[in-house]
């Protein structure tokens, strides 16, 4: 399949806007602005398409519950606080493809009936601030964002928020707290931002590759868009690959390609030729994948029927010289940190977990200790206010799983193997 | 209507709310640490969890709402799990100190760990440690035992609007913080007690001096302090007051209270209460004995009455004490010494302002219920800051702020800086052009209303002024007035103590007429309408019917017993002349302290100090009494009971709390010398003179002790307001004046202090500890002047000393200075004039010079 | 406080939004420009600029770990830790900076050159592990590259 997300990033000068329409950019959006809003959104209900952030809900039902609301103005968020570890998918659209999100940030706000859209960005890609701010810059010089946009009646600002350093906004609602100058904590639900967003306002919150899918989805169609990849849940899919493969990137692969085959087709394989001990299939948070486990399709049904999730399809590759413990201690100690202290479950929950691992990483673990893991595992699961929580349980669970050996030597030997041998 | 079923039992709903609140509403108790009545529901402590049939976990009740055929269980074998497991949580971080912790009897982990928890925890990790912050002198805040269910700050927050604490830090870092991390500086009205489940923030007053289960007793009764009259717990042990708590969903405050109302107590234990009777012998006030000093008192005021008329006597009533006291106190003035003379110092304010709107608008066209603020579309903000004047008045005004009103300031925002929506900051003392035009404006979109012809007639003659309005906010402020569907008019005394104060008043009543608005008087003291009420006002008897007319003084001549003296009553001011001239010789001042809180209290000093004969009644020695021929030690609050009616017109109960010997009640005091004077007065309780009060006053008509504490006796409860009003509106007077000096001074009215009381409680002088020049940026700017520094600021009348303060609140070139403490206040460099038509004394045009030391 | 500029600057970017309080973030990042990190002052001034209270602001600012709630070094290096580079060689990494510029994780080092931060993903896995020098992605560090790189930062 030719790559359509990342078309042109070999370009250096990609991020320009004459670069991009030369390649057919913001046709779309013209193509777009031709047709009745209703029109594109059932273009969008054809394609198929989910939401890239991690839960895969389907976009047409989100903006059609946008739509519904009576409420104005609306608002347009585009999540680019990419902070899943493990996922490094949107940068490049953002620091090379940027014309894509604004174009498909301004066909989404005109289905929607958005006129202010921003683009939350997270603190640690400077870079991309500046590259997006000069493209919304000439995209606005092009009346392709501000007033009347190309003559269609059609109004849509755009403006890039930074964040600054909080996993936890990569939470719609805890986005958008943070958008309104708040500490990113997450918001109870419902109301749903669809209806009481920021501001108290109608909202949607799409991801970077989300809104970047809408240019194709109006150059192929829907139709023809829901035929790429997986039948559930189409399109082209970013995957991150990282840790121990040949060739590390990202892949611009159809939905639902085989996990196997992004290891050893199209990364090639495990680096230096060692042998594959575990896969953390969609960003930290996702429950590890023995080495035995990855014959699995990547998409929203596939993972989840095999034990994980797609989450943010940041494939994390392990090799047999990493510490499956250190791993999960050093999992904790991210969630420890990005706990927002909203909640006991994930604030108290984290910070034990965490504790212990420690222990018996640096060889003070004791009896019990796995047990004591389960046990505080089992107060924070569906217990947490947000998934982050959980996610922090998932993975202890995960990992005792399928390394309970590991833990156990770890307790029983009183020191960490790997970690010496190092 | 919703139906619900919480364990069995079936409730129905009369509107929307949480489970958690349907279940509270049926008295069914789900734990909870972060979820409080007061504030809005958060869902962090997850402890709360119910089971909900046909859903497949367990849900949160605090953020659930409750649908109708909801079938919920707060218990069971489940929830006790997730529950244990939530407090072990809580406890691994949490320091086992209960034994240490004053908060331990009336901490709400500690209960919930009783009832839920487990009796021994896994925990074997190191606790987390963070310092004990003993910078504050008020607060002691300890944030190893903080629960981080943010209760306090959510209350410091959305409810008291001050935003001076904030949790700092992420995760199990987060921890409660004032802005500086040290002392709070905030507005200390210690809301956040309330709220903390634990021993997170305590109160450093009764640090470690009594336990919860040591409480002799709780009695409920009203503040001591503004108009608001909150209504609040004593907690005493050993017959001494250990500490002062509102309760929730009680009275017109439910369950807030403001600094001086939760930490001002101290001043009925201290030291320097007047225990027994002073007279003055040879130039000295020496011990005396109740009966040697009522003696001389009954015999000087009978022997003045008799040799120059009852006249020349003037009496001073007072807004600290109950509707009881001052009734008996003018019934008194007028039966026994013969005199009409009867004032307060509400009369440079209150009082002042309250004749002028009645006569314009009506009796009871002030009497509006506080909570209505929040209700308001509109609310336009003058005079004065309420957020100082009457605290938990001002939280209304924020809490409407929070819900989108518009909050039009004219003048200084004080408080509401951050909450106003307009604001409109006229050139120093042309208040009254700039509220004309607002007025002229008004009226010209709402035309004539017709109900109130010598208004519509005096509207008409306003119409031929050039009006001004090119200030800054003018026009928004008037959108804001015309489009708003419900408008409150909140108005501080400031702008009554104005030579040209009538014109601003007529203005406020304009506005209140065409906007038929709801018109609130900022109200500095407890008592200060139940002081009119009671009849302590020299042109009319109690229940505001005016003594000039037949029918009424007959009515009251038949009740009382006697005549009526014929002559008019002169106002304070023309009091304090009367002395000055020497046609007023006898002065009875009962809980008030004219030589200091009138202004130019120098030259009002002099005055008294010519009188033949001077009584003064108090709980303290004021810079009156010590030039009193006779002091006559009085009780003091908590001390007796009484009624009170606050700034609404609501009565309520002030209740006797504690024993106290040495002094009388002011009531008794004032019987017992009418008695000897040969007026007889049978009082045994203050529940008698409410009977008679209930049975003479048309206002309080049939109120007895027994439904005023059941609440809600709102004026006019029974009785019925005087349906007849002036004929016209007393002629405008202009002043003409030039004010064009670099800076003013003007009276600061601090949020922590109000006089002879708050001066003597040692909370608040830790807090506020001496008064402060007050300077907004740009004066500050002008004369290189930085917080702290020593500057001396000097009118026509003298000098005083004093440490600066910059607010950036202030936005004119007036500079403030306090009259709240001891010594020098600001009322003893101020001159004044009298508004011709209300008596009130005008005080602006104070030209300062300030100069850095 | 600020001067005019940076107050002209603070209401431009309030512009970009329907209320005041939204602007805080980019207010804060301002005031950490223009005072090195947010200190009490930094954020009094931005509380001032937005008509917010401080406390607010101060609990604003404390949420997010990539301001500065202390003086830092002339540079400050965030290198990341988290899972993808640490497996890749990241924590040698801090262990080289402490041996051989003197800079331990959250402080700074006595000659003031530099300050490291340890990061949680800056989204660099591909290419782990990796860190941003001021504002500046190195990636696929060895020790090796990372002394050429640290040269150019004095």
């Amino acid at each position: 399949m030719e790559n359509f997300l990342l078309r042109n990033i070999d370009n250096p000068n990609s991020a320009d806007i004459g670069e991009y329409e030369k390649s057919g950019g913001y046709k779309n959006l013209t193509r777009a602005l031709g047709m009745e809003a209703a029109e594109v959104l059932e273009e969008v209900k054809a394609s198929g398409l989910r939401g890239r952030g991690g839960a895969g809900f389907p976009t047409f039902m989100k903006w059609n519950f946008a739509k519904a609301d009576p409420k104005f103005p609306k608002y347009l968020l585009c999540n680019a606080d990419e902070g899943e570890p493990g996922t490094f998918k949107d940068r490049p659209i953002l620091e090379k493809n940027p014309h894509l999100l604004i174009e498909g940030m301004a066909i989404s706000g005109y289905v929607l009936g958005a006129e202010h859209g921003y683009i939350y960005l997270r603190g640690e890609y400077p870079a991309a601030k500046d590259i997006l701010e000069a493209a919304i810059k000439q995209a606005y010089e092009k009346n392709l964002l501000g007033d009347n946009i190309l003559g269609k009646g059609f109004n849509f600002s755009l403006a890039v928020h930074q964040g600054a350093g909080a996993y936890i906004c990569g939470e719609e609602t805890a986005l958008i707290e943070s958008l309104e100058g708040k500490k990113g904590q997450p918001r109870t639900k419902p109301p749903f931002p669809v209806n009481v967003g920021v501001w108290d306002m109608p909202t949607i919150v799409n991801n970077v590759e989300t809104l970047s899918n809408l240019p194709l989805i109006m150059e192929i169609g829907g139709e023809a868009y829901s035929k790429i990849g997986s039948e559930e849940c189409p399109g082209p899919k970013l995957f991150c690959v990282s840790g121990f493969v040949e060739k590390p990137g990202v892949y611009e692969l159809p939905m639902g390609t085989n996990l196997k085959d992004i290891i050893y087709k199209h990364c090639g394989g495990i680096k230096n030729g060692g042998k594959l001990k575990a896969v953390i299939p969609g960003g930290i948070s996702t429950p590890v994948f023995p080495a035995d486990g990855i014959d699995c399709a990547m998409d929203f049904v596939a993972v989840p029927k095999a034990g994980s999730m797609l989450g943010s399809g940041a494939v994390i590759v392990m090799d047999e010289s990493v510490c499956m413990v250190k791993v999960t201690y050093r999992a904790l100690k991210f969630f420890e940190h990005e706990s927002c202290g909203k909640c006991v479950p994930c604030r108290e929950g984290t910070d034990w977990l965490r504790k212990i691992l420690e222990r018996i990483e640096n060889g003070f673990g004791r009896e019990g200790d796995i047990e004591l893991l389960l046990d505080v595992v089992k107060v924070m699961i569906g217990r947490t206010f947000c998934p982050l929580g959980d996610g922090a349980a998932g993975v202890v669970t995960a990992m005792i799983k399928h390394f309970r050996n590991e833990f156990e030597e770890h307790i029983s030997t009183r020191k960490c193997k790997l970690s010496e041998a190092n | 209507m919703i139906t619900i079923t919480i364990n069995d039992k079936e409730i129905t709903l009369d509107q929307p709310m949480s489970v958690l609140e349907a279940s509270r509403q049926a008295g069914i108790k789900i734990p909870t640490l972060c979820n409080h009545e007061i504030l809005k529901p958060y869902g962090g402590c997850r402890l709360c969890v119910v089971e909900v049939e046909r859903m497949p976990r367990l849900q949160n009740s605090c953020t659930l709402i409750a649908a109708d055929g909801m079938v919920v269980k707060t218990e069971s074998d489940v929830i006790s799990e997730v529950r244990r497991g939530i407090l072990e949580f809580l406890l691994i971080n949490h320091p086992l100190d209960c034994p240490y912790c004053d908060k331990a009897g009336e901490c709400e982990l500690q209960d919930l760990v009783n009832k839920y928890g487990a009796t021994a925890g896994r925990y074997k990790e190191e606790k987390r440690k963070v310092p004990e912050s003993r910078k504050d002198q008020i607060f002691a805040r300890n944030m190893e035992r903080c629960v981080a269910c943010t209760r306090c700050v959510r209350m410091c927050h959305d409810v008291q609007g001050s935003s001076s604490i904030a949790m700092i830090g992420r995760g199990g870092h987060t921890r409660m913080e004032p802005f500086t991390a040290e002392s709070f500086n905030c507005e200390y009205c210690g809301n956040c007690l309330t709220v903390c489940p634990v021993g997170a923030i305590l109160s450093r007053l009764n640090m470690h001096s009594f336990r919860p289960w040591q409480v002799d007793k709780e009695v409920e009764t009203v503040c001591s302090y503004c108009g608001v009259g909150c209504s609040l717990i004593a907690q005493v042990r050993d017959d001494s007051i250990k500490r002062v708590i509102p309760k929730l969903g009680l009275g017109v405050n439910k369950g807030l209270l403001c600094s001086r109302g939760r930490f001002g107590y101290e001043y009925i234990g201290s030291e320097e209460r007047l225990k027994t009777p002073l007279v003055k012998k040879d130039g000295e006030l020496v011990q005396s004995t109740w009966s040697e000093a009522l003696g001389i008192v009954a015999d000087k005021l009978t022997e003045i009455s008799k040799v120059n008329s009852g006249s020349s006597i003037a009496g001073i009533a007072s807004s600290r004490c109950s509707n009881e006291d001052n009734y008996v106190f003018q019934k008194f003035m007028r039966m026994a010494c013969g005199t009409n003379n009867i004032d307060s110092v509400s009369r440079t304010g209150f009082a002042a302002a309250q004749k002028y709107f009645e006569d314009l608008l009506g009796q009871g066209i002030t009497g509006n219920m506080v909570d209505g603020l929040k209700h308001s579309e509109t609310i336009l903000v003058l005079g004065g800051d309420p957020t100082n004047v009457n605290p938990v008045l001002g939280l209304s005004i924020r809490q409407a702020a929070r819900d989108g009103a518009n909050i039009v300031v004219i003048g200084n925002a004080g408080g509401l800086e951050k909450f106003k929506t307009v604001q409109v900051v006229p050139h120093v003392f042309e208040e009254a052009e700039v509220l004309e035009s607002l007025l002229l404006a008004v009226s010209k979109e709402k035309g004539v209303r017709g109900e109130r012809p010598f208004v519509d007639k005096e509207l008409r003659v306003l119409a031929d002024r050039a009006p001004k309005t090119d200030v800054e906010g003018f026009e928004e402020a008037k959108k804001a007035l015309l489009e708003s569907g419900s408008t409150s008019i909140v108005m501080g005394m400031d702008l009554v103590q104005r030579t040209d104060g009538h014109r601003l008043l007529f203005t406020v009543a304009g506005l209140t007429y065409l906007l038929e608005a709801r018109l609130y008087l900022l109200c500095e003291r407890p008592n200060e309408q139940g002081l009119i009420d009671a009849g302590c006002v020299p042109e009319m008897l109690p229940g505001g019917r005016p003594i000039n007319i037949s029918d009424f003084r007959a009515k009251f001549e038949a009740e009382w017993n006697g005549t009526l003296p014929e002559n008019d009553g002169l106002t304070i001011l023309e009091m304090i002349e009367g002395a000055r001239n020497h046609t007023i010789k006898a002065m009875y001042v009962m809980g008030e302290n004219p030589a200091f809180n009138l202004p130019d209290s120098q030259s009002v000093k002099d005055a008294l100090s010519g009188l033949d004969f001077l009584v003064v009644q108090d709980i303290f020695l004021t810079e009156t009494a010590e030039m009193a021929d006779v002091v006559l030690p009085a009780l003091g609050w908590t001390e007796k009971a009484g009624t009170y009616t606050n700034l609404e017109r609501r009565i309520q109960l002030q209740k006797k709390v504690v024993e106290q010997t040495g002094g009388m009640e002011d009531w008794r005091i004032i019987a017992e010398l009418s008695n000897k004077m040969g007026y007889a007065m049978n009082y045994s309780e203050t529940e008698d003179i409410m009977r008679e009060i209930a049975r003479v006053s048309p206002l309080y008509r049939d109120l007895s002790y027994n439904e005023i504490a059941q609440g809600n006796c709102l004026w006019p409860y029974h009785g019925e307001p005087l349906r007849g009003e002036v004929n016209e509106v007393p002629g405008m007077h202009d002043v003409d004046k030039e004010y064009n000096a670099d800076f003013y001074l003007a009276v600061e009215k601090p949020l922590f202090h109000s006089g002879t009381l708050s001066r003597r409680s040692e909370a608040l002088m830790k807090i506020y500890p001496e008064p402060l020049l007050k300077v907004g940026g740009s004066t500050a700017a002008k004369i290189g002047l930085q917080d702290g520094d020593r500057v001396q600021f000097t009118t026509s009348s003298g000098t005083i000393e004093a440490l600066v303060a910059i607010d950036d609140s202030i936005k004119d070139n007036r500079v403030y200075y306090s009259n709240n403490f001891r010594s020098g206040g600001v009322f003893s460099v101020m001159k004044f004039n009298i508004d011709k038509v209300t008596n009130a004394p005008g005080i602006e045009g104070c030209e300062v010079r300030i100069k850095k030391l | 406080m600020f001067n005019d500029t940076v107050i002209n600057e603070i209401n431009e970017i309030r512009a970009k939004y329907p209320d005041r309080k939204s602007a805080l973030l980019p207010a804060l990042y301002v005031a950490q420009r223009e005072f090195g990190w947010l200190s009490q002052e930094a954020m009094e001034s931005v509380a001032h600029a937005l008509n917010l209270p401080a406390a607010f602001v101060r609990g604003t600012a404390s949420f997010y770990s990539m301001f500065k709630h202390k003086p830092v070094g002339r540079n400050v290096i965030q290198l990341c830790t988290n899972v993808s580079c640490m497996i890749l060689g990241a924590e040698k990494l801090v262990d080289f900076l402490k041996t051989k510029y003197g800079v331990e994780p959250n402080a700074t080092s006595e000659d003031g050159r530099f300050s490291l931060v340890i990061m949680e993903c800056i989204g660099a896995c591909g290419t782990a592990p990796a860190m941003l020098v001021n504002t500046d992605f190195h990636e696929n560090l060895t020790e090796k590259s990372l002394e050429k790189i640290l040269d150019k930062y004095k």
